[in-house]
Parts: structure tokens; sequence; C-alpha cells
């Protein structure tokens, strides 16, 4: 160790050093060189890009810096930088009032009823379709049960009104033949979750049926050949070749949609709820749209948003983190 | 001149260098031919002389002019792809067109080039359609035309041919050759093919591991390799290489081949190691048959002959190794049975360093 | 494949039991279309009675006139267009070149740029935050802010990066080495090649311009400004509240239902027409933006 020391001041050390520093300050000069030969080749991909980037700073980054007034007592006059910090008395007024609770509670029953009722149609639409012999009626249905996707919410909630409706509504109607009251559904806390979760399903399920096809697509045929020449039953090679084929898109799918579990499509709960049906019916998007954007109450109804931002954020990050496990390529 | 000039060219990834050091000189006029196995280095060597891949080290000169930061498109320089890369959404006209409307020359010009390159490449009257309707071999020669239509100093070649199948591979093959007799202009061709290497070159460029392993002309390639892979790389079926003990004889140096004797020529390197390790090459066309047990001939076991019209590969073994030897049959059919040893004619045979892998060629004859 | 009498009689009786059920998936899909559709048609008492069930009863396009008669519904009807087209134009302009420099394995930084925007998939700041922040920026009540501030989302990006990643990239080569800059060789070669990912990120932006209702209702008081989707809403909130208003109807020829039905249809129409293009274009969009990385 002492020789060590003896060394560090001796000539031959100090031109290594020199050395040393010399070569750094090269390899910086060349790797500035580098990179200015690189700009200068290639600055129009940079043109390209700012603009995109700068959108994304502007309007997606900009907002999670406002994030903070969510730890401040925000006044409009003061702004998100000015206004006073106050810890975390936000979230403790949250998670002691009982409508934020409530709406978390109503969040994850829809999402779970969502998830339960909503998640087999699809596959089990595709696995049909696959079956559906010929083409022209496969393609006919096929563009039928897409459309819904492509309806706004506010057409899908107009027409659950009106088809709802307790005077005009042909449900009403049709319950009537059987002798049954008038219900004025949209009024009736226990029905809420039924029509919209019924309403979702009705919308998107010809949609969500699109991947499954497209794995069912890459089944190679000579599996079903060979299940054909050994006497299998077209319903045989559904449950013992298409199914477990597409297993894992399924399990991704799923895991997909547990990680999303918090996103519940809240603009078909503003258009379809009304007070008398918040019991059920209030999730936390719409807790925030209330008390924020109607209420003004926008520090508070923040910290709302940021505890389900950052629980979705974990959820979603794990969702992804086991789907790469099952399938190398990651979903969105 | 129009030459292209390679000085100590490297290329790294990171901390990982795939070139190491290329020096090349390609002349005015000359086909210049890179072969290799795949990752040797060639394409990406070849990519740095269009421009396509910057250059980490050395200096790389077009026509006597340092061209290392200049941009491909100011380079003068003319690419064929693998995969052709022309633009589906254009028909050929326009494809063969497109360098020249980028760089806005007048309709008129326009016209009149396309139409003499298309006339060059019998591509007159397929000027209206698109690539996806034209055969592999026709869109072959759009991409050179899209080429030709430039009048580059210099052509870039990366494997154009290795998208068509055998027959049509042959064909553009010699295409390929005529067009640059007739043209005249300093190509640079990579391949992994060393037939499409040996047919095209006037100098071919072996490469292995991002180095060159040997220049030179075809022949001199195939006649005096200069290491064993050259040797194993270039000739097919490849050079048969059996390990050798050094031994001397009355009239001059021999290989000890198990318990067999092959006379050498009386090279320098040779004298005074008797007893060393060697390998010799024997390319299949130069081994002699010779019926089993033959006098002073190498036994071996043929365990297959395939026919293939006029000649014939004799499969054996030959110290646990397989020996291949490619014969006529038109005058010998009749002998192939009875093949149970070969004999080669001491000039006919290379010696390699058993260590190094190098060839000794005796004076004279070093690269 | 498609040669039934090689079927066993289980597999006959499956296939077409398959197909009934899909058949009743089918009509119970298109079902409430054609309910609205025919509600639109029919005398305002019938459908108030409810005798409306699969065709118009008292056939009268009574509530059309009264819809189509509305200053506010042709204001948002053209104020919708305004947000489609030039909403769908800015996002092009915005992703396309974005996108395409995404792709580049040259571009310094390309793991950095690409979490950037995949980030924005993974966390939202929330309603709030993206409110003040547009009130911040001058956007409030502005046809700019419903321009820009939607242009841009992360799974278009990811669907067009893709797609131009999947191009090889001898095409760019071969442009530059003709003499292409990187702007021509976007705008002459891999745009003209992506016109299938092109037509359907601007498909998905029209459809979700379209049907865009939560930001515009939050972002826009300005009753000039308002697009179909908030002014639908409006109708459908104020006639389904106003009693009085519907029994004060009970005998006219159109009714709260027929209006609501009759502006439903009418806002429904372009969609339904640009759907044979949607169509050929979102399965495989779906699909090419479903694998990254």
């Amino acid at each position: 160790m002492s020789s060590d020391f003896d060394t560090a001041g001796s000539p031959a050390t100090e031109t290594l050093v020199v050395n040393a520093k010399e070569s750094v300050r090269e390899r910086r000069a060349a790797q500035i060189q580098r990179v200015g030969d690189h700009l200068k080749r290639e600055w129009q991909l940079y043109i390209m890009l700012l603009p995109m980037v700068v959108w994304l700073i502007v309007f997606l980054y900009k907002p999670m810096y406002g994030l903070q007034i969510a730890f401040k007592d925000y006044s409009i006059f003061k702004g998100v930088a000015n206004s006073p910090w106050i810890g975390f008395e936000h979230f403790q007024t949250l998670f002691s009032n009982d409508q934020f609770l409530r709406a978390v509670k109503n969040t994850l029953i829809i999402s779970a009823y969502g998830l339960l009722f909503g998640f087999p149609v699809p596959i089990l639409l595709a696995l049909m379709f696959n079956e559906v012999l010929s083409q022209k009626f496969k393609k006919t249905t096929q563009t039928i049960v897409y459309l819904p996707h492509f309806i706004s919410s506010v057409i899908i909630a107009g027409i659950v009104i009106t088809a709802f409706s307790p005077s005009a509504g042909i449900v009403n109607t049709i319950l009537g033949w059987f002798g049954v009251d008038s219900v004025y559904f949209l009024t009736r806390p226990e029905w809420f979750r039924p029509i919209f979760i019924g309403t979702g399903i009705w919308q998107e399920a010809g949609f969500q049926s699109i991947v499954y096809l497209a794995a069912i697509a890459g089944v190679s045929p000579t599996l079903y050949e060979s299940a054909v020449v050994d006497g299998a039953s077209r319903w045989q090679m559904m449950w013992k070749i298409t199914l477990p084929s597409i297993l894992p898109t399924i399990i991704i799918m799923l895991i997909i949609r547990i990680g999303n579990i918090l996103e519940v499509s809240f603009e078909m709960i503003i258009l379809l709820y009304q007070p008398a049906t918040y019991s059920t019916a209030d999730v936390v998007n719409t807790f925030i749209y209330r008390q924020g954007l109607q209420g003004g109450q926008y520090d508070f109804a923040a910290a709302a948003g940021l505890f389900n931002a950052v629980v979705a954020f974990i959820l979603v990050m794990t969702a992804n983190a086991i789907s790469k496990r099952f399938s190398r390529t990651s979903l969105w | 001149m129009s030459g292209v000039n390679l000085e100590g060219i490297t290329k790294a990834y990171g901390g990982f260098q795939v070139v190491h050091g290329i020096d090349l000189e390609v002349q005015e006029k000359e086909f210049v031919v890179l072969v290799g196995p795949s990752g040797c280095g060639k394409s990406t060597t070849l990519r740095m002389i269009a421009g396509l891949e910057e250059i980490s080290g050395g200096s790389l000169k077009i026509d006597d002019r340092v061209v290392n930061r200049i941009a491909p498109k100011d380079r003068d320089v003319a690419m064929v792809f693998q995969n052709y890369a022309l633009y589906p959404h254009l028909n050929v006209e326009d494809n063969i067109g497109f360098g020249l409307r980028i760089r806005k020359e007048s309709k008129e010009k326009i016209a009149s080039s396309v139409e003499e390159v298309a006339g060059i490449l019998g591509l007159t009257d397929y000027l209206k359609r698109r690539p996806a309707d034209l055969s592999g071999g026709q869109r072959q020669r759009v991409a050179m035309g899209r080429a030709i239509v430039r009048q580059p100093k210099v052509f870039l070649f990366d494997e154009p041919l290795s998208n068509l199948d055998a027959k049509l591979r042959t064909q553009m093959r010699a295409e390929i050759k005529r067009l640059h007799k007739r043209l005249g202009v300093t190509s640079i061709y990579v391949t992994h093919d060393q037939v499409e290497a040996m047919t095209l070159a006037d100098r071919i460029v072996v490469m292995h591991d991002g180095r060159i392993e040997q220049v030179g002309t075809p022949m001199e390639l195939f006649q005096y390799p200069a290491n064993t892979f050259v040797a194993e790389f270039l000739g097919s079926p490849p050079m048969n290489m059996v390990e050798a003990t050094v031994g001397a004889s009355d009239s001059g140096p021999i290989a000890i081949v198990g318990s067999a004797q092959v006379p050498l020529r009386r090279l320098p390197e040779l004298q005074n190691c008797v007893g060393e390790k060697i390998i010799i090459g024997i390319r299949p066309e130069f081994a002699v048959p010779q019926p089993t047990g033959t006098k002073g001939a190498v036994p071996i076991t043929v365990d297959l002959i395939e026919t293939l019209g006029s000649e014939a590969l004799l499969h054996a073994t030959l110290q646990d190794k397989p020996f291949v030897i490619r014969t006529e049959t038109m005058t010998s059919s009749n002998r192939l049975e009875n093949v149970g040893a070969f004999t080669v004619p001491p000039e006919m045979i290379r010696v390699f360093d058993a260590e190094s892998g190098r060839a000794l060629l005796g004076q004279g004859k070093a690269q | 494949m498609a040669n039934m009498n090689l079927y066993s009689r289980g597999d006959k009786l499956f296939v077409i039991t398959n197909m009934v059920l899909i058949g009743l998936f089918a009509l119970s899909t298109l079902y409430p279309f054609i309910y609205i559709t025919s509600l639109s048609m029919s005398a305002g008492f019938e459908a108030r009675a409810g005798n409306v069930i699969l065709t118009p009863v008292g056939f009268t396009l009574e509530a059309y006139s009264k819809v189509l008669s509305e200053p506010q519904f042709w204001i948002s009807y053209k104020n919708t267009f305004i947000y489609t087209i030039f909403g769908t134009l800015m996002s092009l302009i915005l992703i396309i070149p974005g996108a395409y420099a995404l792709s580049r394995p040259q571009l310094y930084g390309r793991r950095f740029w690409n979490l950037m925007v995949a980030f924005t998939m993974w966390f939202h700041a929330g309603l709030i935050p993206f409110f003040l922040n547009m009130r911040d920026l001058g956007l409030l009540d502005s046809y700019f802010g419903i321009i820009i501030g939607f242009a841009v989302s992360g799974f278009n990006i990811i669907l067009l990066r893709n797609f131009f990643e999947g191009i090889p990239q001898s095409f760019e080569e071969a442009a530059r080495m003709d003499g292409a800059n990187e702007f021509q060789v976007l705008w002459r070669v891999y745009v003209p090649l992506s016109k299938p990912a092109i037509a359907t990120v601007a498909l998905f932006c029209i459809v979700s311009r379209w049907n865009g209702f939560f930001w515009a209702m939050v972002l826009l008081q300005d009753e000039e400004k308002i697009p179909l989707q908030v002014y639908l809403r409006k109708v459908i909130a104020e006639l389904s509240d106003d009693e009085e208003f519907a029994t004060s109807l009970l005998n006219a020829s159109y009714s709260v239902e027929t209006v609501t039905a009759s502006i439903i249809v009418c806002s429904i129409i372009p969609i339904v027409l640009i759907y044979p293009f949607l169509q050929k274009y979102f399965s495989k969009g779906i699909l090419l933006g479903g694998v990254k990385e």
C-alpha cells in the first residue's frame, strides 16, 4: 500500500495521468465531432420529430407538472407554481370522503362485472365466427357487429335512454305485454350497472373479437387437417385446437384488462347516470368531474385524479411486465 | 481517374469492431468483387463506400477526393440493393427517373435518359408497369437502370442476385458482366457466392472476420490461395485439406499422409523442416483417381459416387475426413467402381503451414 | 372445407346452430338502429304510446323537419365538420413526420423518444390538470384549442411507427443515394408506401373527432362553437327532463322520442357512409398498433 503512495508523485505516473486526461479530452472531442457529423447529416429527422415532441410536452407533460396542485391550496389567481403547499391535506380529506370511497368501490365493482360478463363474449364470438362456412354470411354479420364501436357514446346513450324510457321505450312496451308495470330503469340504482355493462358489451364485443380472430387466423391449417383425418368433429376441433391455440392471446388480453381495471368509460356514465343512481354509478372519474370541473375544487379533484393515475400506472406496468413474460412482445 | 481508394477503413458499433482496417485500391473501370461468408464485413464496407454507414476510421477516396464526411448523394455513386428497393407505387419509368427528378433535371432530359437506359436493359416495353407486375429478372434490370441512369462514377452492388432462382442468376450474372464491359464504370460488388465472384470479377477481395484475406484475380486466388481460408472458400466443391507431416525423399520433399507418401514441389520453405506438421490442399479436380492398391497412390475409401453427367463426384474418406474427387465420366466411367486411391501431380498440391494456415508458395509467388 | 356433404350429422347440426346464434347476435346489434330509425319516422303520438316496435307507425318526417329547421343543428353540424377535417389534418401533420423520425434507427436517443411517447399511454395527469393547462394556454372556447389539444395520441404514433419500421430500410437508402433529403424520402417514398396505415390513422382520427364529446362539452361554452355531439346531448337531456314539454306534444305529429331519434339518425349518417372504408382498414390497424418493441 505504501509503495502506491510513493509512486503517486513520480514523473512516470504524472505522464500517465496527463495521457489519460489527454485521451479523455480526445475522446470527448471525437464524440462531439461524431455528434456534429450526425446532426449535419440527419438534422431533418429532428425537425420532423420536434413538433410532435413539443406537442407532447405542452399538452401531456406540462399537465403532469400541474399535478402538484394536489399538494397545494390552489388558487386560480396565484396559479400552479405560486399556490402554497399544504402537503397531504387533500388526500386526508379524500380518504375520509364517503363519496370518494363509494366511487372507488363502484369503479372496481363495475370493472369486475364488466370483466366477468364482458370478457368471454368476444372470445365466444371469434370462435363462432371461425365456424361459419359461408364467407358472405360471415362478412355481413361481422360488418354489423363491428358497427356500434364507431358510434359515439352520446348516440348510444341516446338510444339507451329512448329504449328504456318509462313511457315510450321499447323495453317497457315488451314488459307490458307480459303484464309487468312500466319501470323507469335509469332512475333505479339496482338497474344502472346491468344496463351500463350490457351496453358496453353490445357496443364493443364484436370489435374486440378482431384480436381473437387474428389469433385464430394464425393457427396452422394442418392442425385441423390432421384432426379431420383423425375423425374429430367440428365441436371437438373448436375446443381442442382453436381454443388452446389462442389461449396465449386470451391470457394477454385478460392481463391487460385487469391492468386497466380503473379505466371505466366514464363518458358513458356521465351520459347515463343521474343523482338518483349515483350510489351505484358514480366512479372515480365522474367524481373528479363533478368535484373539479363542475364544482371548481380543482386541487381536491386533482388529488383524486393523481391517486387514480398512480394506481392505474402501477397496475398497467405490472400487467405489461406479466404479459411480456407470456409473450415476448407486449401489447400496448 | 474514377478509382476508389480505401486506407485503413474501420467500422465499430459502440465498442464492437466489425471492420478492422481495410486497405484496397480499386482502379478505374475495374470490377472488384468483395466476397466472404456472412458477417465478414463485406456489406458494411460497401455501405461505408456508399455513405450509408458512417466510417469509424481511415480514409475513403473516390476519384482522389476524400469523401468520409460527404453525404451519399454527393459522392456520385449508385447502388443496387439486394431487395432492389424499387418503389412499388411508381412505374418502371418513374422508378428509373426518380433520382433525376429529385435532382430537378428537366423533363426532356429525364425522358431521354430513361429511354436510353431502358433500351440498354431491354425494358422499353415495360416502362408503364409497376414493379409488382414484373418478373424477378425484370425487377433486377430496373434496379440496375436506376443506378445507370445517373451515370455515376462508381456502381455498388449489394448481393443483387441473391433473390433470384439459380437459372435466372446465371443469366443475370452474364448480363451484369456484359453491361460492365459496355459501360466501363468502376464497380464494387458484394456477394457471398464464390461462383459469382469468380465469374464477374476482374479482381476478387476475399474477406473474413472484418479483414481482407487476399486480393487477386480469380485465377490467382484459385491457383494460389494465400491461406487455408481462401483455399476452402473458393472452388466448388471446396479444396480437400489433408493434414500431413513433412518428409524427405531422394527426389525432393514429400508429405506423409498416414502410410502414404505424396511428393511435393521443391519449395524453399520446406527445406530443413522434416517432421513438421503441414496441411496439403488438393482441389477435387486435380486428384487423379486410381484403382485400389495402385503403387505410390494415397489409399482412400470411396463410399458414394454422384454422377453429374459429364463428370462424377467421388465422395471418399481420408483420415476420417471427407475427401472429394471430381472426375470425368465419359472417358473413365467403367473404372469408377474400382477407385480406391488417388495421385496428384506435385505442382497441383498447395501446401499450408498447419499452425498459421498460411500458404507456402515458394519464391516469386508470394502474393 | 366448405363442402357440407363431407360433414357428419353432428357437424351439420353444430354448424347450423352456430349460424343461427351468430345471426341472432347480429340482429340484436342491428335492432336498436332499426328501432331508432323507425321511431324517427313515426308519428309523435304513436311513438309516445310505445307502439313503434320494428317499422315506422304513422309514417311522417315531421320530426326531421323540426330538427333540420333548428339553426343550432346546422351550426353544430358545421362545427363538427370543422373539428373533424382540421383536427384530422393536424393529427396527420404532427404524427406522420414524428412517427417516421421515431422509426429511423439512426435517430439519436431513439429509446428515450419512444419512451416519451409510450409513457403518455401509461400515465395521464388526469382531467383537472389537463383542463387547467388548456385554460392557462387560453384554449377554452376556441376552435383551435379543440383542434390542437387532441391532435396526437400515443396509440396512433406507435401504429404508424411500427408500419414505417416494417418498410425495408433499403427504400430510405436507395432514395438517399438518389439524392433525396429526409423530407423527400418521407413524402415521396414512405408516405406513398404507407397509404393503408395512414388511412387507418386518419380514419381513427375522423371517428374520434366526429364522436368527440366530453372535452368539447367541458371546454366549449359558446353555442356557436359546440359540435354536434354536445348539441345532441343537450337536446336529449333537455327533452327527456322536460315532462311538461313532452305532454304538450301529446297529440303533435312529432314527440320528444321522434325528435331525439331523428337527430341521432342525422348524426350517424356520416359514420355509416365512411364505414366501408373504416372496415377495410381498422382490423389491420388495430393489430398493427398492438405489437410494440
